[in-house]
């Protein structure tokens, strides 16, 4: 009777931590983008960080890394938690690596246009690199829609000391409608872009975050919670489960005049891989592209698929150029459980001798 | 390798897992041929279509009365702070236009301190002036 009762009671005390731990991971913010920096540059909302380097001096790449990430999520998913993070690994590989933050656009900045991210807050950002660092070349690593806004920069800007490219989940072809969900929910028969932006001034971070997840609804809003519950008793996954929660709804509003450009530009027209392409009455031709050029695709992205990233190759005229393919999903490939054991260290290996 | 096996406790969720596990995969594929489709594109964008055309007069009208009631307030309105957000900025971009030219400044002091001292000029002689005799003069 007692060992019954002593069983129940051993059951109890365990479901009531498993709800405990249920609850905090639910309700609590994990804490993420740990490693230490500093800001060196402001410029609106938009702020620039530099990675304390771990490394002695003399071990140290020359040529420093900057990094941009997308417009529409936090650039904490490249420095997600201490012991998994990408900034971290690349810090201890001796690189110099510097971060552009975009901020949250306010009402203010609705009509702000790839124009004014590529030719105006970008450059400035590389003259303060360059300043801080005493470098005149850079590497630049950009991601998802960071991607586009570095391959415009590199097209439009190739002489400004851009030595290597990095480009990953690059959405810059759109011909393939079939293969993109995104392009057949956009089409101008479906949505207004302007009634839209008319109502929100900027493209509001629900609405966003809302058509990411539809994508794949069953493991958004079911499968991911189960996974959260069936390993409740697991420390390490909970811990990796919040600070990627704490990431996912940590999310931010869009500028009007960038996405009309997006969905107007791009996804309907088509207009970057095409080279009809005009920031500020520049034509943004990718074959002037020379920097050395790696673009890495995810085979499971369902957000940017690779056929949307791949046909860059052909159209740089980069001598030295290379597409690695991994396997995962769209932010899988750098924050997932792999990540550290593919992605990042081929970037390192391909980065490192580019970056003497 | 079996006895290990056999001396695994029963789990009586373990197979309602696994069943749960198929369902989902097969509803998560069919959900996302769902929303792959032409018709969900379609029922998405008329249905936000309906609610941005139901909500902007009202949107407007409360818009419309908000800007009068703060201005006979004399309070500033959301388009004063809008335009004052957009003077800062370009007041920002001022700031990084001179930053930039410190530091081209800076580069140059730098790079002129650090060039080897030129070897100082001698002094030009001084010409004696040629006299034209003109033949006017003469």
């Amino acid at each position: 009777m007692e060992t019954g009762t002593g069983v129940i009671e051993c059951e109890l005390t365990a479901q009531q931590q498993r709800l405990e731990t249920l609850t905090k991971a639910l309700t609590t913010r994990a804490a993420i983008a740990q490693t230490p920096k500093q800001l060196v540059w402001t410029l609106n909302k938009a702020k620039l960080y530099r990675y304390v380097p771990v490394v002695p001096e003399e071990q140290r790449h020359p040529v420093p890394l900057l990094l941009v990430f997308a417009l529409m999520n936090r650039p904490s998913i490249l420095d997600l938690r201490p012991g998994h993070s990408f900034v971290e690994f690349m810090v201890k590989q001796g690189y110099d690596v510097f971060l552009l933050d975009w901020g949250e656009p306010g009402l203010e900045d609705k009509h702000l246009k790839f124009d004014d991210y590529v030719l105006e807050a970008l450059p400035r950002a590389i003259r303060k690199l360059k300043a801080v660092s005493g470098a005149e070349e850079f590497s630049m690593l950009g991601w998802c829609i960071g991607a586009i806004i570095t391959t415009m920069y590199a097209a439009l800007r190739p002489d400004d000391g851009l030595k290597n490219l990095i480009l990953l989940t690059a959405p810059l072809d759109f011909s393939n409608k079939e293969s993109i969900t995104f392009a057949k929910w956009v089409d101008e028969r479906y949505i207004d872009v302007d009634k839209l932006l008319a109502a929100f001034g900027n493209m509001p971070a629900e609405m966003i975050n809302y058509a990411a997840k539809a994508l794949k609804p069953v493991e958004n809003y079911v499968g991911n919670y189960l996974r959260l519950w069936d390993n409740l008793d697991n420390p390490q996954v909970v811990e990796a489960w919040r600070a990627m929660n704490t990431w996912v709804t940590d999310n931010i509003d869009m500028a009007g005049g960038v996405f009309r450009q997006l969905i107007v530009d791009l996804y309907r027209h088509n207009r970057l891989i095409q080279g009809e392409m005009v920031l500020r009455g520049e034509r943004v031709d990718l074959s002037r592209i020379r920097a050395n050029l790696l673009a890495v695709v995810a085979d499971a992205d369902h957000i940017t698929p690779p056929c949307q990233s791949q046909p860059i190759m052909s159209k740089v005229s980069s001598p030295d150029k290379e597409l690695f393919q991994v396997r995962g999903g769209h932010i899988g490939i750098m924050a997932g459980s792999g990540a550290g054991k593919y992605t990042w260290p081929h970037i390192d290996q391909w980065l490192d001798p580019r970056s003497a | 390798m079996s006895e290990a096996k056999d001396n695994k406790p029963f789990d009586m969720f373990e197979s309602w897992r696994g069943m749960r596990d198929v369902y989902m995969d097969t509803w998560s594929k069919a959900m996302v041929d769902v929303v792959n489709s032409e018709a969900y594109a379609q029922a998405t964008g008329t249905t936000m279509d309906s609610c941005l055309t139901a909500s902007a007069p009202f949107r407007e009208a409360l818009e419309k009365s908000m800007v009068q009631a703060l201005k006979q307030l004399g309070m500033p309105t959301g388009a004063d702070f809008l335009s004052l957000a957009e003077r800062l900025t370009n007041l920002e971009m001022r700031l990084d236009d001179m930053d930039a030219a410190l530091i081209r400044i800076e580069r140059l002091v730098t790079a002129l301190a650090a060039a080897p001292a030129a070897p100082p000029r001698r002094a030009a002689r001084k010409e004696k002036p040629k006299v034209k005799q003109s033949k006017e003069a003469n």
